[in-house]
């Protein structure tokens, strides 16, 4: 789970309080759907075109605006452990939203859906909001899965469902926007039982690696 | 998997994966395997409460009073985390403290004459207890004030006290330490499993309650923390950062076989592929033959539906029994935790009672600690034997880590992690070696 007080964006994170809600989104799908693509537009609004497995990227994080309340959102990469299916329980602890994703022109990656969909019911908390995307909407020709089939899957598993392309920069700022909706929407239904996630809280003490001065008892 | 590594880690257990990070983190390639399909071999945390179940073949499963099984995450081997201690300086250096949240562990007891008693280790808190009387209160305060002034470095904080060469036993005796704080200081505070200790040279024993000391200091209320979701978080969290440094990972995978030439390994065959490496890590259950056995612990795992009588109704806690008080060479263990650390369904306390094995009847051995825990909802008994490697790797370049001890704390798993890494690298382990060396948070981090 993340804080928003620990010490992972070095000087300016200790002062760094600007944000009323902070939201862990991962992104999750067979490899080579284009997950850290869809990312990166979002993000950074770019593109790389050349296919390079994902190495070195923990997570990306980006402030939104929604109702008059800044969202910080913390969008996590599966670290390329989706590659042999082997992403550790502890990547979904915490999360708010699933981007599930699936590759329009690849068949194996549509059928695993069903898999990381059962995988995400197992191991995230109850309240945890997917959405399901059909990426890579840009190369038609080479289409296998239709939108109609997309979205009947998508209607079978309860999850709403977006076609988009991470290259063309089609529906990937409406997919993170309407996913922060929806986890905002289910957040005020069960406002009384707000999760300490909810609101960045870190739950425990910040581990540090500064001395404590020692006890200065005094026997009189 | 058809391909040359640099290192081949065979085993997902917190030894195998903080080294894996380590690689990683260094610019090695490594491909990370695990016969099982899921993380932390000895070390994972059990979920949900069905599979414990079976893992100790009661076939009748839970019954409905457990609540939800996905809501428990049970460890095998007990321990906590010194708040001061190395792991926790593993933890930050890697920053896999971006993965984990932890929670301090409520309280640290120790058993005397049958009955409990709060750990006392500050000065106010030995004038506190009632562990002591009077006098010896005074006593234990004056030592307490010398152990912390105590610097190996400056010689006017010795008091005549030598380092290297008095033994400890000596400096109760300069102290005047009776027979009851001794077995408490050495055991409860230092840590120690045995006496063994009081014959060698003081400085181990002093820095080990210094250690305590400064980890009491950080939180308050005891010097552990326990991570949420379980102990088996530890080994994932350093899976992910070998990953994000293009660690390659692999689980239900079976480990035909460990290819040597000339005396060195060359490489790991698994269902008919062969993977090259230059270094081989591995636990001892890959190389059984290379292995040889180093005792036995007993560990019992309870669930109950309380907190255990006396802790002030703590939700986490450590007991330590030392040996004398039940006439045995080596301590008992009690470590709790429960639904606060979400290992548990709500109102189920997990209580873990081990020691080394003394006799051929290991439950026996443990029955203080558990009349300590009665009433029990379940018990869970396991008896395992430890392994040691046979070999230091330096020419088969086969590097094996030890199995988990009886202590209920990292720095042993730590130190064994240092030595291999030494062994591997050839040169001395230094934590700055765990940092990491790019960054890889993006976005608003930038700017």
């Amino acid at each position: 789970m993340a804080s928003a007080t620990d010490s992972r964006y070095g000087q300016k994170e200790s002062s760094d309080q600007n944000f009323d809600y902070m939201f862990k989104i991962l992104i999750i799908g067979n490899s080579s759907v284009g997950k850290t693509s869809f990312l990166f537009r979002y993000a950074d609004d770019s593109f790389t075109p050349a296919f390079v497995s994902t190495v070195g990227i923990d997570f990306k994080v980006k402030t939104i605006y929604r109702n008059d309340k800044r969202i910080k959102l913390q969008i996590w990469d599966t670290a390329g452990q989706e590659r042999y299916r082997t992403i550790t329980t502890a990547y979904y602890r915490g999360a708010m939203g699933f981007i599930l994703m699936y590759d329009i022109t690849n068949e194996e990656s549509f059928n695993a859906v069903q898999d990381w969909s059962t995988q995400i019911k197992t191991y995230s908390w109850d309240n945890a909001q997917v959405l399901l995307v059909g990426n890579k909407c840009d190369m038609e020709d080479e289409r296998v899965v239709s939108s109609e089939r997309g979205r009947q899957l998508a209607d079978h598993l309860g999850f709403e469902f977006f076609e988009a392309s991470a290259k063309d920069n089609i529906n990937v700022k409406q997919t993170f926007e309407r996913l922060v909706d929806v986890i905002c929407e289910k957040m005020s239904e069960s406002l009384d039982t707000a999760d300490p996630a909810v609101t960045g809280a870190k739950q425990g003490p910040q581990l540090s690696d500064q001395q404590v001065p020692p006890h200065q008892d005094c026997a009189c | 998997m058809d391909e040359e590594y640099d290192v081949i880690v065979l085993g997902t257990g917190l030894t195998e994966c903080i080294l894996s990070g380590i690689m990683s983190v260094n610019g090695k390639k490594v491909l990370h395997m695990d016969r099982n399909p899921y993380y932390g071999g000895e070390s994972s945390s059990i979920t949900p409460l069905e599979e414990l179940y079976k893992r100790f073949q009661l076939l009748e499963g839970p019954p409905e009073s457990m609540g939800r099984g996905r809501d428990w995450n049970v460890d095998l081997i007990p321990k906590f985390l010194m708040a001061n201690g190395q792991l926790v300086k593993m933890l930050l250096y890697t920053e896999v403290t971006r993965y984990l949240d932890f929670k301090v562990v409520e309280g640290s007891f120790v058993y005397k004459g049958g009955k409990i008693y709060k750990v006392p280790s500050t000065e106010t808190e030995a004038l506190a207890s009632n562990l002591m009387g009077m006098f010896e209160k005074r006593r234990f305060r004056k030592f307490l004030v010398f152990v912390a002034n105590f610097d190996e470095n400056d010689p006017k904080t010795f008091e005549g006290v030598d380092p290297q060469t008095t033994s400890m036993r000596d400096v109760y005796r300069k102290f005047d330490l009776g027979q009851d704080v001794i077995d408490f200081t050495g055991h409860a505070l230092a840590l120690y499993r045995t006496d063994d200790y009081l014959d060698q040279p003081c400085l181990e024993t002093i820095n080990r309650i210094k250690l305590y000391s400064e980890s009491l200091a950080r939180y308050g209320k005891s010097p552990y923390l326990y991570p949420l979701y379980g102990l088996g978080e530890l080994p994932q969290g350093f899976a992910r950062l070998s990953a994000i440094y293009g660690g390659t990972y692999m689980l239900n995978k079976p480990v035909d076989d460990i290819i040597m030439e000339n005396g060195k390994v060359v490489g790991v065959k698994s269902e008919g592929e062969v993977a090259r490496c230059k270094q081989l890590i591995c636990d001892p259950s890959y190389i059984p033959d290379r292995v040889r056995k180093a005792g036995q612990v007993i560990r019992i795992i309870c669930i109950l539906s309380h907190p255990i009588k006396n802790t002030n109704d703590a939700n986490s806690c450590q007991i330590i029994i030392p040996q004398n008080q039940v006439n045995r060479k080596s301590d008992i263990y009690v470590c709790m935790i429960s639904y606060a650390h979400n290992v548990a369904a709500q109102g189920k306390y997990i209580a873990i009672a081990s020691t080394t094995v003394e006799t051929t009847d290991p439950e026996k051995e443990v029955e203080p600690a558990l009349e300590l825990l009665e009433p029990i909802d379940q018990k869970f008994v396991a008896i395992s034997d430890l392994y040691e490697p046979i070999d230091d790797g330096c020419e088969s370049q086969v590097f094996c880590s030890c199995s988990y001890d009886a202590t209920t704390h990292f720095e042993t798993t730590c130190n064994d992690i240092k030595d291999i890494y030494k062994r591997m690298a050839g040169m001395a382990f230094d934590f700055e070696n765990m940092k990491r060396k790019q960054n890889d948070v993006f976005g608003e981090a930038e700017q």
